[in-house]
């Protein structure tokens, strides 16, 4: 039976991220990183016999994991791309450990990352790059702003409902700016933030502000999953993934069951089972946050607090490294950057950073466990992890 | 252009919202498609929806990176929850951008917009 507690983190690697690469591409971003997990795990280029790779931003996807694996020289005896948008680094975690289980591969590089176009999004064959054929029918005649409309009206929604308000949403972007300042590759770790800077950021798309949107950028991440067992170099405590879980409800968010519950909820109950944990269990989290709203929800639906009660839990918990729920602790992607199209292996990235106790300044002092989830589309795809120190 | 997307289209130049309607599973689909996707057998019916609804939730666009878009701002994207069960993203338009709230009673209109009808919601008022 397959038991994900058998799978372990062993190596991460990851660039500091950047608004300005001239001169590289996202194959060049990606070895960068994949050099410096594999040398963190304590392995050779050759030891490595599995890869799964995020979806690249602006080049050709046509058999990108091949295109990875010849740049790189690797020859696997399995490898594949995982593409769910915002969970795909999450995801690439969990099918990792399947992939190690199952006997298929030793070692899994996991891969994430690449150069940031800025003006990818800016123009109607960009917008519509990353659209369904539904959503260029009956969506971009009525003049959408990409992701930024679906979670504004998520937003919206949730405060008609549950009356939250742009302070709380603000607070969770503030405690973010607090956790980046204290670390060094974040993107924005100069000045600390507060909730009214917030709140007179412009709005961007009504009633999302500019400073609770994400920063797209350049960078890369990777991280090596293995079999828990006798490793030839040690070097940092392994983590070990206990459990993890998954779940897809839709893809255009006009197309929800629901706007405020998310399938977050589902994917956690079924990292919890396969974990056999509960969420007093976990000590840190890793969010992903594309937005202020997604982490509110997130916190409701995975349990940290009830439905509608995410305003006012954010407003009295301290987010922050200092405080008793730790939540990206390295700025999130809010602060820290979003690297390429799919930022999420920073969240899996500092979690393990945390659990190994190798967090520097922002080291949370409770780092036995952590909950890091992966978010694609408009809460579209939902995988959770549920890592442990070893 | 598919023959359901073209029935969709000709529909709303007449200025009327057709839905496909499954007649096992007794519901309205949106968008339309071959297949019902809840039975999901093909053979859909087309139906006449009231085009009455209410706005589920909404956004409003100051800034629109779409040049055909640029001399519209502000403009009302939302979603509206039609009576039939339907939830379809649209236009509110003849409504201030301040006067906009989730739950508002909304009415069909249709709009010409790159040369062709377009569904759009209007506010329910009782003279309609």
């Amino acid at each position: 039976m397959f038991r994900p507690e058998h799978s372990v983190i062993l190596g991460i690697g990851e660039l500091k991220p950047s608004l300005d690469v001239k001169g590289q591409i996202s194959l060049d971003l990606l070895a960068r990183a994949a050099v410096l997990a594999i040398q963190d795990a304590g392995l050779d280029k050759g030891d490595i016999d599995g890869l799964l790779v995020c979806p690249p931003s602006e080049d050709s996807y046509f058999l990108w994991p091949s295109q990875v694996a010849e740049y790189l020289q690797l020859s696997p005896t399995f490898m594949n791309m995982v593409e769910l948008g915002g969970a795909s680094a999450a995801g690439c975690i969990a099918r990792a450990s399947l992939m190690v289980a199952a006997g298929l591969c030793r070692y899994c590089l996991c891969l994430s990352g690449g150069i940031w176009d800025p003006q990818v999004f800016n123009t109607r064959e960009g917008k519509t790059a990353v659209m369904s054929q539904a959503e260029i029918d009956y969506e971009l005649p009525y003049g959408p702003m990409g992701f930024n409309s679906g979670y504004a009206m998520i937003a919206r929604r949730h405060m008609h409902e549950y009356g939250t308000t742009a302070e709380q949403l603000a607070k969770i972007a503030v405690d973010q700016r607090t956790n980046a300042l204290a670390n060094p590759d974040a993107l924005f770790n100069r000045q600390p933030l507060s909730i009214q800077q917030v709140l007179d950021s412009p709005i961007v798309v009504d009633p999302l502000h500019l400073l609770e949107i994400v920063r797209p950028c350049s960078g890369a991440a990777a991280v090596i999953v293995g079999n828990k067992g006798p490793h030839r170099a040690p070097a940092h405590t392994p983590v070990i993934l206990r459990g993890f879980g998954e779940a897809y409800t839709h893809n255009s968010i006009a197309y929800a069951p629901s706007l405020t519950t998310s399938a977050i909820k589902a994917a956690g109950e079924r990292a919890f089972r396969m974990a056999q944990l509960t969420v007093k269990d976990i000590d840190l989290v890793s969010l992903y946050d594309c937005y202020t709203i997604t982490v509110l929800i997130s916190l409701e639906d995975l349990g940290f607090c009830h439905k509608g009660e995410g305003g006012r839990f954010v407003e009295r918990t301290d987010l922050t490294y200092k405080g008793n729920l730790p939540c990206n602790t390295h700025g999130g992607q809010l602060s820290f950057g979003q690297p390429s199209f799919a930022g999420g292996m920073s969240h899996v990235i500092e979690a393990v950073r945390q659990l190994r106790g190798e967090a520097g300044q922002r080291q949370v002092s409770n780092n036995r466990r952590a909950l890091v989830n992966g978010n694609g589309g408009t809460m579209s795809t939902q995988c959770c992890l549920i890592l442990e120190r070893g | 252009m598919t023959d359901y997307q073209q029935t969709y289209w000709e529909h709303i130049e007449e200025g009327s919202l057709w839905l496909q309607y499954c007649s096992h599973c007794q519901r309205y689909v949106f968008y339309p498609r071959r297949h019902c996707p809840y039975c999901p057998r093909e053979n859909l019916e087309w139906r006449q929806t009231s085009g009455q609804g209410r706005v589920h939730s909404y956004t409003l666009v100051r800034v629109s990176a779409l040049p055909e878009f640029k001399d519209l701002v502000p403009y009302i994207y939302a979603l509206v929850d039609l009576v039939e069960g339907i939830r379809i993203p649209t236009n509110i338009i003849e409504c201030a951008v301040d006067q906009v709230r989730v739950d508002m009673p909304v009415t069909l209109a249709t709009i010409k917009r790159e040369g062709r009808a377009l569904p759009v919601f209007k506010p329910f008022q009782k003279q309609n």
